[in-house]
């Protein structure tokens, strides 16, 4: 007999063993599929999680995906601790794409020292811009965050999709979608030769050292927290709660705004249409699967990194189709949702009775 | 026709805490008992047990010899159980009609008849076609009771049914239950209010820590000796020392008016008085008339203006509750878990919500763990609080050791000040002892507080001036030695 019990606490050891088993599970479930599917299960498992980064080139592709993921996730987590839904990440990613790039563009073969960190601070401020217009909305007229940066999404995609087909695209590029090159001064520069891993993964990292500090040792990390829990709290203590929410929204805006530069001033160089694979939507499954923590949230990435490069190296040489990705990513999240149900209950096993 | 109610070897078990241990209990109907306990004493398990809401581990229920299942609160009701909980369980946008029909098969007009005739029968006036969010609390219980009484019950349970209602709605209560009584309804009234129990019930059983601990008559028993059953040791009666009246005037509110944008909220009205250094000044009223919104006000937490609040020769109306702490003012709120603490978060933690400046908890913008770790240490001794962990989960604390958290929290900062609003609700007669003595002990030490609260009998013992609060507007300010429980009654009941 299976008995299943409430849980007096929420055991520590569970939180954390959580989503190793949901990651074992999608392991698992995904065999499953390929088997179905007339793959060879442990095959086609290990083109999609070993093969692509058993070598150099394929490592640095991983942290190259892990970097935009885990720098969404982090600005997510703020949003989502205190209890703030921001699903438009991908669209503040894509803003901030656009901003920085306008910006890049008019240092159009220009040098210097100063361009870089100008773009950069042009990603930030767009992503910052377009997460404060679903923040102001829900703080001042009630509108639901989840709605409105949702949509938001789709209007960015189509203003992005407007400049470089329209205004914005090069005008020796034989009507390719997509703008000029920019110079080398505005872009990140790259850390290997041959490689394509740039220096964006060091925005990351402070990201997660920054985001772990202001959270758990400083006061306003103290004020967002409490807010998140209960507003009348953070009423009653004297906090100011609608600027936390906005707060909030800013940062995580300004770390997809970062992550979108990361995508437009690497390896690529330009604005063209299709400047991420939705890693903006991605993002908020690397952020529950890293349990909202600075440091799972680095793990999350990775994992969730490689389901990108796997579905891809899985296409070309076992010919599985590449959205085995978008499955394991929504196998990833289900099976962490269903294996919290164990973090409030047990379940024992005991003898028959009787 | 006799009903005969039998309960024989109850046990509900949850994890870490025996609800109901073994409970055995007969009931005859023509008399009614009294279901007697401190809160968490298991009797709401029993008689959820009783109503189909909780199954229970192990044990048997009666009824007329017939042993009943209840699976599901349905089940209570085809077997002619009945019961009132103490949150009403109303449509509140639905009218009183709609609302006594919803679980009915019956044709409407059948039933309206029904309604009708026990309306008459009891004496109840209760509009039917009128929206149950315009009724009183006393009506909106009287819905509910027609409710039972549409299936012609056996059995009719209340659950601290007083609670809600004014001095004079519970003597209306206590006689349509006689009455329901005499005519051979089994009642089982749930309760924590001692005064109650002598005045209604005939028999009482009461219960400790999921126990059954003793069966007896009333006519045996009195008030003290009922209080040392239910919190099982000799209980010391507290009493408050008149205090030297000081002519010191502390805190000032001159013409405070509050207009909420919220429907369900009450507006304040020319709200002015004054308190003294030294002083309690009780305010009483039902809940609903403009307590928490005055509170608020209070606090800080509704921003008002300037210069309707006086505190210490200070103009404060337009501060922040943090701005207000800095000149010595401390608050504990009415709602524990939603607002005064975050039961997610842990007891240091919570502490540090009552960020006074020169307890230098935040230092240029960091949390200095150690000093409210510190802190927080001091609190759980000087205030009793049972655990000795302060990196515990508030959740875990129950509700007594986190208002003495609360009120530690905010004492720790020796405030002038210290406006509360019902600490002792729902709280263990140990608790609000101890609660009651920690005020009193702020009064000797001349400070001063405001105490908001719906317990007449709190207000009576501890404040030495009381006024009523009616709908958003407060009553005359009077000296608690010439104010009676019936006349606060009156008052609350918003009649001059």
């Amino acid at each position: 007999m299976i008995k299943i019990v409430k849980r007096d606490q929420p055991s520590r050891a569970i939180f954390f063993f959580t989503p190793v088993l949901a990651i074992i599970l999608t392991l698992v479930a995904g065999g499953l599929i390929f088997f179905i599917l007339g793959f060879k299960p442990f095959e086609a498992l290990k083109f999609f999680f070993i093969v692509p980064i058993a070598d150099k080139y394929g490592f640095s592709e991983l942290l190259l995906k892990a970097t935009p993921l885990c720098l969404i996730a982090i600005g997510l987590s703020f949003c989502f601790k205190s209890n703030n839904w921001n699903i438009g990440a991908e669209g503040q990613l894509t803003f901030g794409a656009i901003v920085s790039g306008g910006v890049a563009l008019l240092f159009y073969e220009q040098e210097g020292f100063y361009i870089l960190p100008t773009v950069i601070l042009a990603g930030a401020i767009g992503g910052m811009l377009y997460a404060s217009i679903p923040a102001i909305l829900k703080t001042y007229f009630n509108t639901n965050e989840i709605l409105v940066s949702l949509m938001l999404v789709y209007v960015s995609k189509l203003i992005l999709d407007y400049l470089v087909v329209g205004p914005w695209s090069n005008p020796e590029g034989f009507n390719f979608p997509e703008t000029r090159q920019f110079s080398d001064s505005a872009k990140l520069p790259l850390l290997f030769e041959g490689l394509r891993i740039h220096a964006g993964i060091f925005l990351a990292l402070a990201a997660v050292v920054i985001s772990w500090f202001v959270f758990y040792k400083t006061y306003l990390g103290f004020q967002m927290k409490v807010s998140g829990f209960s507003l009348k709290t953070a009423k009653y203590a004297g906090y100011k709660g609608k600027k936390m929410i906005i707060l909030v929204f800013l940062i995580s805006g300004a770390c997809a705004g970062l992550a979108g530069v990361g995508e437009i001033t690497g390896p690529i160089g330009q604005l063209h249409r299709e400047i991420s694979p939705d890693y903006g939507f991605t993002a908020i499954i690397v952020a529950f699967l890293g349990r909202l923590h600075p440091v799972g949230i680095i793990f999350a990435s990775l994992v969730v990194a490689i389901t990108y490069l796997g579905a891809e190296t899985a296409q070309i040489f076992m010919q599985i189709p590449k959205y085995t990705g978008q499955v394991f990513q929504g196998m990833i999240l289900f099976f962490l949702l269903a294996s919290d149900y164990l973090l409030f209950f047990k379940i024992k096993f005991i003898g028959l009775k009787k | 026709m006799n009903t005969n109610l039998k309960i024989s070897n109850v046990t509900k078990i949850y994890p870490g805490c025996v609800a109901n241990d073994n409970i055995s209990l007969e009931f005859n109907s023509g008399k009614i008992y009294a279901l007697l306990g401190e809160n968490g004493a298991g009797k709401s398990t029993l008689v959820k047990i009783l109503s189909g809401v909780i199954i229970p581990d192990e044990g048997k229920i009666y009824l007329n010899e017939n042993n009943l299942k209840l699976n599901s609160p349905l089940d209570a009701k085809k077997n002619d159980i009945g019961m009132v909980f103490q949150h009403f369980n109303l449509f509140e946008t639905l009218s009183v009609f709609e609302n006594l029909i919803i679980d009915s098969d019956e044709q409407r007009e059948s039933v309206r008849e029904k309604i009708d005739a026990i309306m008459k029968k009891y004496n109840f006036s209760v509009d039917l076609d009128i929206p149950v969010l315009n009724l009183s609390a006393g009506q909106k219980q009287k819905v509910e009771i027609i409710r039972c009484l549409i299936r012609s019950p056996k059995v009719l349970i209340m659950d601290e049914p007083t609670s809600v209602l004014t001095e004079q709605e519970t003597s209306e209560l206590f006689l349509s239950l006689k009455k329901f009584s005499d005519e051979g309804i089994l009642i089982i009234y749930i309760t924590h209010k001692l005064k109650e129990v002598m005045q209604l019930c005939d028999e009482v059983a009461v219960m400790r820590r999921g126990k059954l601990v003793s069966v007896s008559e009333i006519k045996n028993e009195n008030i003290e000796s009922l209080a040392n059953k239910m919190v099982g040791q000799n209980l010391k009666t507290i009493k408050k020392k008149k205090a030297k009246t000081s002519s010191d005037q502390l805190i000032k509110i001159t013409n405070l008016n509050f207009t909420s944008e919220d429907p369900f909220e009450t507006n304040l009205m020319d709200i002015n008085f004054s308190v003294n250094r030294g002083e309690c000044l009780g305010i009483a009223g039902i809940s609903g008339n403009g307590q928490s919104e005055l509170f608020q006000v209070l606090s800080g937490e509704i921003i008002s203006e300037k210069n309707s609040i006086e505190f210490n020769n200070n103009y404060i109306g337009d501060l922040s509750p943090q701005e207000r702490r800095e000149y010595l003012m401390a608050f504990s709120p009415e709602d524990r878990l939603e607002q005064a603490a975050i039961p997610q978060m842990k007891i240091f933690e919570n502490v540090a919500l009552n960020n006074f400046k020169s307890s230098n908890f935040f230092n240029n913008g960091l949390i200095n763990e150690n000093k409210i770790k510190e802190h927080s240490k001091k609190i759980i001794s000087d205030f009793n609080v049972n655990t000795d962990n302060i990196e515990l989960k508030s959740q875990f604390l129950s509700g007594g050791n986190l208002q003495k958290l609360i009120i530690g929290r905010e004492l720790i900062t020796s405030p002038d000040l210290l406006i509360c609003f019902n600490p002792t609700w729902g709280l263990d007669v140990g608790a609000i002892n101890y609660i009651h003595e920690t005020l009193i002990k702020i009064n000797e030490q001349n400070k001063s507080i405001i105490l908001i609260s719906t317990d007449t009998d709190e207000l009576l013992k501890l404040s030495d001036k009381i006024s009523v609060i009616h709908k958003g507007k407060l009553s005359k300010i009077m000296n608690s030695e010439e104010v009676t429980s019936e006349k606060l009654g009156i008052l609350m009941g918003g009649a001059n």
